[in-house]
């Protein structure tokens, strides 16, 4: 018998291993850096081609390379509400970024009403507000407490560069916390990798298809 | 069937749950929905016969659901506790509970101190 192997100690270990291969953080680092590079670039579309064609990727790529090594496992209750907000708020978190474009248009406008000039003037910390605060609503939600750190570094980084005496730095802001969170997540996989080589695919007796 | 219920000093334990590897098998089922093979093996450390052997026997008591579906041309063993299976894992907790809370020295949850 495992230590610890309280049953709330067991969920806790099996929800847990579901984010320890670090994909969660590759796509959150990669759809950060793909705003900061549309930014920097004024691809505004990368972000669009990013979306749809990298996380379905990344589902792909955690079929091949998860599920030989650790299995596959679904949750019940709490944990499979957990789930599916964390991938809302993700998802939220897409489109309020592809709602920053659009809004930096309707916002530049003369007939932009009030409020949206003033969103306008301090549209970089509403977004770190909006972002920071998406990421640690879904690393409460999950229970995995490394979203807090990212929604605190993304949202420290954006008011930094909202402080800043001079410049547009956005896209640089998103690019530096992006990439490092991209890194932790490659880091991750690769020990994830070490430490779980994939089970030999057994032979099943009777199953002829 | 006929393991599943053992009497020992006029306590009757539930030996397909009470094994254990099934005991480990069972808690793991416990918590989430369903798990595959390779899950179980995992966080088991139970090989691939030693695991489908402890499954049959929990699957002959009525405990656990086996699914087999082929994905990509490769065989998946799917394993969800059945609402029976569920129900007598709880009874098993609560009788286990119960039997060591009842020990002379007090309750496992609240320890003697010095």
């Amino acid at each position: 018998m495992k230590d610890r192997a309280g049953l709330r100690e067991i969920e806790r270990r099996v929800w847990l291993r579901t984010f320890e291969h670090g994909l969660w953080d590759l796509s959150i680092g990669l759809l950060l850096l793909s705003f900061g590079v549309g930014i920097l670039t004024e691809f505004y579309w990368i972000p669009a081609i990013v979306v749809p064609v990298g996380l379905p990727s990344m589902r792909d790529l955690a079929r091949r390379a998860i599920v030989p090594r650790i299995g596959h496992a679904t949750f019940r209750g709490r944990r499979k509400r957990s789930m599916i907000h964390v991938q809302l708020i993700l998802a939220a978190l897409a489109l309020v970024g592809a709602g920053m474009f659009a809004f930096t248009a309707f916002a530049t406008r003369d007939t932009a009403p009030g409020w949206a000039t003033w969103v306008r003037s301090h549209f970089i910390i509403v977004i770190g507000l909006i972002w920071g605060g998406a990421l640690a609503i879904a690393g409460w939600a999950a229970d995995y407490p490394r979203l807090y750190a990212y929604g605190g570094l993304l949202f420290g980084a954006l008011l930094a560069i909202d402080l800043a005496p001079a410049g547009d730095h956005l896209g640089h802001a998103l690019i530096g916390v992006g990439g490092l969170i991209a890194v932790v997540g490659v880091v991750l996989f690769i020990r994830f990798l070490r430490r779980y080589p994939p089970y030999p695919a057994p032979v099943e007796v009777g199953d002829d298809g | 069937m006929a393991e599943r219920q053992g009497e020992e000093g006029g306590l009757e334990i539930d030996r397909a749950i009470h094994e254990p590897a099934r005991l480990l098998i069972t808690a793991h089922l416990y918590v989430v929905e369903s798990a595959d093979y390779v899950f179980l093996m995992q966080n088991t450390g139970l090989t691939w016969g030693n695991l489908s052997s402890h499954l049959s026997k929990l699957e002959a008591a009525g405990y656990v659901e086996i699914t087999k579906e082929f994905v990509e041309r490769k065989p998946h063993t799917m394993v969800r506790l059945t609402d029976e299976g569920r129900a007598a894992f709880d009874a098993y907790r609560r009788q286990m509970k119960a039997l060591f809370d009842d020990l002379p020295g007090g309750s496992m949850s609240s320890p003697t101190r010095r």
